[in-house]
């Protein structure tokens, strides 16, 4: 069950911070269908700035000492440095579909495209292979939090909290929990927030009452951005050992069906980021899922077919959509260029 | 011209010109503090633009503002805010999804720290709201209240930024008759508090009833300002509407013939509002005759022809098109029931602006055996019977039949549509706004067309906003006023000023209109 | 000259051009940055990348003193034809529906029915001759009936149109019917195909185990002696890959510009695809235009990959789940240089794939790799995405003199109309607008 529900959160803080980011450039008015794009990108630099960092003398001495905070300190900086360069490639978007009143839809893709092209030849001019990897260790040896990290023996007993939530977790996913959290306030209960959202909403009555739409766009993308690229990278770090391989496995489209799974508000998109962690995880790990601790693999045994469990959160994201397409509420300006003339 | 020191605004010889039409030319209007100050004029008469000026969405080329007797310059509507000029638009500046509250306090929020603040503000737009009688829920979302109290955060939304000079953009036509009875007791409230009012309107109960002066606009020129207590709704229509008819169409005696068009107690449910936007209409088109629907816009015409044609669906009634029932029938049916249909917005509806003229010339016949052969698309023959079309119908455009629709002139993209729709040579013709935004040529051309087309026996169905149009056309008025049929006449026994009346509601007819159609 | 400019057809042919230009100029840029900030590559080696950018279709490899050397190898050219073919389907794929106002993103999901399809059909239906028949007569499996394998190539063949017209019509269903945005709609679709084609061949026994070490591969369709006729063309370009697919590909692609341009199906596609409204007020059937142009554009990315798996010397590595054909996404680069023109797509398709030849030449001659041609392509889309903006900056005096030439119209409401219909029909934006 502890694994269960940690695994479900390693699948699920990726999407919900990236459904975020959707939430942020939708409601601004721009639809981002860039943002697996900007993950792979985020993730490359994420994974690109640890392994230069670790070729410093600095990072051994540190692994040395034990010096776990300092350790985790410098993944959190990874993190930043991911969620800067996303927000800095999303300007390629913005610029697009803001100034140019290009086709959002279109801008995205080549977005999509841009990403794991550039990310590939970097990595194989670096690499001389297709996955970028740290230049030494793994998740376990030293940014992984584990009970012996903590203080505790091996041996010792914790309790079903401590153990699920203490134990072999990464800092990165309550870090995300948090900015989630942060910015879900931002967006309902400040000036910025309200702001923003007018714009994806009525960006004429926007600026009637002298709101600079421009800018708020802008600034719904650059966040949004730097959201995708901060996902990409704990997605990275959490499922992928921290390594970068121009792909991420359709997350970002991902995070979009689930921001509009849940109607593109902040809870309900952490509900539906869980529940689609959670068959990630089903799917990830059915072979081996031992619910009720009793040493029987119940999934296995009831004999389904792994793929089922691979295909259920598509499928159910289709028929949600399908029951919910007639109440479902995207902002209302979302794709369309804002023009000062048309008022 | 040496100014009285209690005028609020004034603007001054205001001229604005749009490529080839002068929206305002030289028009004066002077707003005294503490009084409602009524716009009045039809249907592009220039109301719009001057307050469009004075809101700062426009740059006029010549005259002056003056708020308080300073010269100011309005550049944008932050330049307005600042000066305490607010405005509510006709079509409301707010967001559906937010609650009251946000959208008043909207760009003008208090915050703590870039948090929202909103318990002076909720405050302060109670005390606003108790003060002036303008009763909102705080806490509702837009699209969940009423139209009445949309308008109501409107105001609010001007009270909040403690505006002075409040312009009301034809505040009454989305209401109901209590809702307008409530805001007129808003707007003189307001007043007694000292702001000033500008009231757009053509409707001439409301201008009597609320208004202390009226300015009227007639073709974008100042036809003059009389005091309200002084002067008659006759007096005003006149100054409205009143010309000579300026057109005159050369056309014999019509001689109906049988019904071709039957409409019984029709209702459309209205998209936007939770009532009806046509209401019981019932009327009769007869072969050889031109009925003409007058009104002012917004009045449920648009809705009336989405229901004959098949675009939207009527909730009540039925619909008798030479003999068929075509009340739920689909589009391509009522074209083969006999409709022919000249829509009111030519880009949306009429034309696909992106392809060509010949390929636009066969919009709805392209699957006639003459146009197609096995699924094949006849070229020859479309294009032959696109010329024959341009030749006769005198569509100009800069390379004949392949000419891209978006590149010619909006009166030739109308006269295509007209050819087209002609040329099916079907028993009924509903035209919709055949003549708007063209120039006087092509008026004529447009009109001579339809009066041949009733000649040949045709019965043509016209739904026109101009009152030239109506007088000299039709056969038979009908004249629509929210959603309803309030009047009937013959062109030859009423006047225009009798017709303003009717369609500013300040009459109505209480007989039922519609008793020849039932004999 | 000035008519020339005018031509709509030539402003699109010149804006692609310049897109292109743009792209490789990008791409060099991109090689001559790394060439001088890395140690070890230098100014030459930049300069040998940008020649293979520009030329690598006619690279020949290096001669003895270690320079590069260009010259026509056939095998090369029919190389970049055969990997030109799903492209051009796809990118027709894609063109189709953007006819119609859809953005068809669901071609790599389509693609992959396809290919399930066909493989099963070409593996499944015994044709008596192959490597697959003695492996299984030596298990003791003889069939009952053996069928000529051009039968079950064309059913194969069918089969893979068909599931990919299936799985095109799904969001095309879900559009019109429910008003499902379609772009979502077809990455779930895309996700479910990946899913749905690793578990059929998982279960499948079609797996390639005749061959050691080989059983993520699904058999080559030559095992059961299934394979794309060559039509000739290997005596063109001797040494290459190059089958009749290309010759199919090509006369999909004028098919699909005859119904397009010369049929009243096409001219309802694209009425649907112009202006929706202007087409339900003629009484054309916007709903069911949808479904059949998904249906349509589904089944040509459904060709695709039909095609690309029936040449015989290609095999399927059928555990997708993780990842989406790419080839299924090059259709939108595609179809957006060849401003959705069918017959362009061929011309666009070509293209790509030169430049994927381009890129393994990087890799095989040059420190370089042949992600660099990707670079290229989406800055290539970044630039379609406003295309509009370049087309109206070629013809710029031109417009001007035009809208002299027009009667003058009041301006507020014409602009605000056109403005209006230019955008594809919205979810409920209609009621909005009034």
């Amino acid at each position: 069950m502890s694994f269960l529900i940690r695994q479900t959160l390693i699948y699920a803080v990726p999407l919900m911070i990236v459904a975020l980011a959707g939430i942020f450039a939708e409601r601004s008015g721009i639809i981002n269908l860039a943002l697996e794009g900007i993950m792979i990108f985020g993730a490359f630099i994420g994974v690109l700035f640890v392994r230069l960092v670790q070729q410093w003398g600095w990072f051994d001495a540190a692994m040395a000492a034990k010096n776990w905070p300092a350790l985790q300190g410098f993944m959190v900086l990874a993190m930043a440095v991911a969620a800067l360069f996303g927000a800095l490639f999303s300007l390629l978007l913005a610029f697009a579909a803001i100034n140019l009143k290009a086709d959002q839809t279109i801008g995205g893709t080549a977005l999509n495209l841009m990403a794991p092209a550039l990310v590939l030849f970097f990595i194989r001019l670096i690499a001389n292979q297709n996955t970028l990897q740290m230049y030494t260790g793994d998740s376990a040896s030293w940014f992984m939090i584990k009970k012996t990290m903590l203080g505790y023996a091996k041996t010792d007993k914790l309790g079903f909290f401590a153990e699920t939530f203490l134990n072999k977790v990464y800092l990165a996913t309550y870090l995300c929990i948090i900015i989630y959290v942060i910015l879900a306030v931002i967006l309902y209960k400040t000036r910025f927030g309200l702001r923003l959202r007018s714009c994806g909403e009525n960006p004429q009555a926007a600026d009637s009452l002298g709101i600079n739409v421009v800018k708020m766009r802008y600034a719904g993308v650059t966040i949004s951005g730097a959201l995708a690229g901060l996902g990409g990278f704990v997605y990275a770090m959490t499922t992928a050992n921290c390594s970068a391989n121009g792909d991420v496995a359709g997350f970002g489209f991902l995070a979009l069906a689930v921001m509009i799974f849940g109607n593109w508000k902040p809870l309900n998109v952490a509900g539906a980021a869980l529940l689609f962690g959670l068959f990630k995880c089903v799917a990830a790990s059915y072979a081996s899922l031992d619910l009720n601790g009793d040493g029987r693999f119940l999934l296995k045994e009831i004999g389904v077919n792994i793929n089922f469990y691979r295909i259920l959160p598509y499928l159910i994201t289709l028929v949600v959509l399908a029951f919910t397409s007639k109440s479902s509420r995207a902002p209302k300006a979302e794709g369309i260029p804002y023009d000062k003339g048309s008022r | 011209m040496d100014n009285a020191p209690n005028y609020v605004i004034e603007m001054l010889h205001i001229t604005k010109e749009f490529p080839g039409i002068k929206a305002n030319d030289d028009v004066t209007l002077q707003l005294k503090k503490g009084e409602i100050h009524a716009l009045l004029g039809e249907n592009g008469a220039g109301k719009s633009t001057l307050m469009s000026v004075l809101f700062g969405l426009y740059q006029p080329e010549e005259g002056i503002i003056k708020k308080d007797g300073v010269e100011v310059q309005i550049n944008d509507p932050n330049d307005a805010t600042a000066l305490h000029i607010g405005m509510v638009h006709q079509h409301f500046k707010l967001i559906d999804v937010f609650t009251v509250l946000d959208n008043i306090i909207l760009g003008a929020e208090d915050t703590k720290m870039g948090f929202l603040q909103k318990k002076a503000a909720r405050k302060k737009v109670q005390e606003l709201s108790e003060r002036y009688g303008l009763k909102v829920d705080l806490d509702a979302k837009i699209e969940d209240i009423t139209v009445g109290m949309q308008q109501r955060v409107e105001i609010l939304k001007m009270l909040y930024r403690d505006n002075e000079v409040l312009i009301f953009d034809e505040p009454t036509a989305v209401l109901t008759p209590q809702e307008i009875e409530e805001l007129m007791e808003i707007m003189r409230g307001l007043t007694r508090e000292g702001k000033s009012i500008l009231f757009i309107s053509h409707k001439l109960n409301e201008i009597m009833e609320v208004s202390d002066r009226v300015t009227v606009l007639r073709k974008g020129r100042y036809v003059g300002t009389v005091e309200t207590a002084s002067t008659t709704k006759e007096e005003l229509s006149r100054m409205m509407v009143g010309r000579p008819v300026q057109l005159v169409v050369d056309k014999d005696e019509a001689h109906p013939g049988k019904p071709v068009l039957e409409v019984e107690h029709l209702h459309v449910p209205s998209k936007l509002y939770k009532r009806d936007a046509v209401s019981d209409v019932s009327f009769t088109v007869r072969a050889g005759e031109i009925l003409c629907i007058a009104g002012i816009d917004g009045n449920g015409q648009t809705d009336l022809v989405y229901a004959l044609t098949g675009l939207e669906k009527p909730s009540h009634g039925k619909i008798t098109l030479e003999g068929h029932d075509i009340t739920h029938a689909s589009i391509r049916k009522h074209s083969e029931a006999g409709m022919s249909h000249i829509p009111e917005d030519r880009h949306k509806h009429g034309l696909i602006l992106d392809f060509t003229l010949e390929q636009n010339m066969v919009l709805q016949r392209f699957e006639e055996k003459q146009f197609q052969n096995h699924g094949f698309i006849r070229f020859d023959e479309t294009r032959k019977y696109a010329e024959k079309l341009i030749e006769q119908y005198d569509v100009r455009s800069g390379q004949g039949p392949i000419t891209k629709c978006r590149s010619m002139s909006g009166g030739n993209q109308q006269k295509a549509i007209v050819a087209r729709e002609i040329d099916r040579d079907l028993p009924l013709i509903v035209a919709v706004q055949p003549t708007r935004g063209l120039d006087v040529g092509a008026i004529e051309y447009i009109h001579g067309q339809l009066v041949k087309q009733r000649d040949e026996g045709k019965a043509v169905l016209l739904v026109s906003l101009e009152l030239d149009e109506v007088m000299n056309l039709s056969d038979r008025i009908l004249v629509m006023y929210e959603g309803q049929i309030v009047g009937e006449f013959n062109p030859k026994e009423v006047t225009v000023e009798e017709l303003g009346l009717y369609m500013a509601g300040a009459k109505r007819q209480t007989a039922e209109p519609k008793k020849e159609a039932e004999a | 000259m000035k008519n020339f400019l005018h031509k709509e057809g030539t402003r699109s042919v010149l804006a692609s051009l310049i897109s292109i230009l743009i792209g490789l100029v990008a791409g060099s840029i991109l090689i001559l940055v790394v060439g001088l900030t890395t140690k070890g590559l230098g100014l030459k080696s930049a300069w040998e990348g940008i020649q293979l950018v520009f030329f690598g279709l006619f690279s020949t490899g290096r001669n003895a003193s270690g320079a590069l050397t260009f010259g026509f190898n056939p095998s090369i050219v029919g190389n970049m034809l055969f990997r030109a073919t799903p492209v051009i389907l796809t990118g027709l794929s894609v063109a189709v529906a953007f006819k119609t106002g859809l953005f068809n993103i669901g071609a790599p999901g389509q693609y992959l029915a396809g290919t399930t399809v066909t493989l099963l059909i070409a593996l499944s239906i015994p044709t008596g001759v192959g490597d697959l028949a003695a492996y299984q007569a030596a298990q003791g499996i003889v069939p009952a009936v053996t069928y000529p394998t051009w039968f079950v190539w064309t059913l194969a063949f069918l089969g893979g149109l068909l599931a990919g017209a299936l799985w095109g019509a799904i969001p095309g269903l879900l559009k019109s019917l429910l008003n499902i945005n379609e772009v979502i709609a077809c990455i779930m679709t895309n996700w479910i195909a990946a899913n749905l084609a690793t578990w059929v061949f998982d279960v499948s026994n079609l797996k390639n185990v005749i061959e050691n070490t080989k059983t993520s591969y699904i058999y080559k369709t030559t095992v059961n002696g299934v394979a794309t006729s060559k039509m000739g063309l290997d005596q063109l370009f001797p040494g290459s890959q190059v089958n009749g697919s290309i010759l199919i590909a090509i006369a999909l692609a004028v098919v699909v510009y005859v119904i397009l341009s010369k049929t009243t199906f096409g001219y309802q596609l694209k009425a649907c695809g112009s202006n929706r409204y202007a087409a339900r007020y003629a009484g054309i059937k916007d709903k069911r235009n949808i479904v059949l142009s998904m249906a349509i554009a589904g089944s040509l990315a459904g060709a695709a990959g039909s095609l690309y798996y029936l040449s015989g010397n290609t095999e399927f590595f059928w555990s997708t789940y993780q990842q989406l054909p790419a080839v299924g996404f090059n259709g939108i680069p595609v179809a957006l240089l060849a401003s959705n023109h069918p017959i362009g797509v061929i011309f666009a398709g070509m293209f790509m794939s030169m430049l994927d030849i381009a890129g393994l030449q990087l890799t095989n001659l040059t420190a370089y790799n042949e992600y660099i041609t990707d670079v290229i392509i989406a800055v290539i889309v970044y630039l379609a995405a406003f295309s509009l903006v370049i087309r109206m900056w070629l013809s710029g005096s031109g417009k001007r003199r035009h809208r002299r030439e027009e009667k003058i119209i009041p301006a507020t409401q014409e602009t605000n109309n056109s403005e209006n219909i230019d955008r594809p029909a919205g979810d409920g934006k209609e009621a909005a607008e009034k």
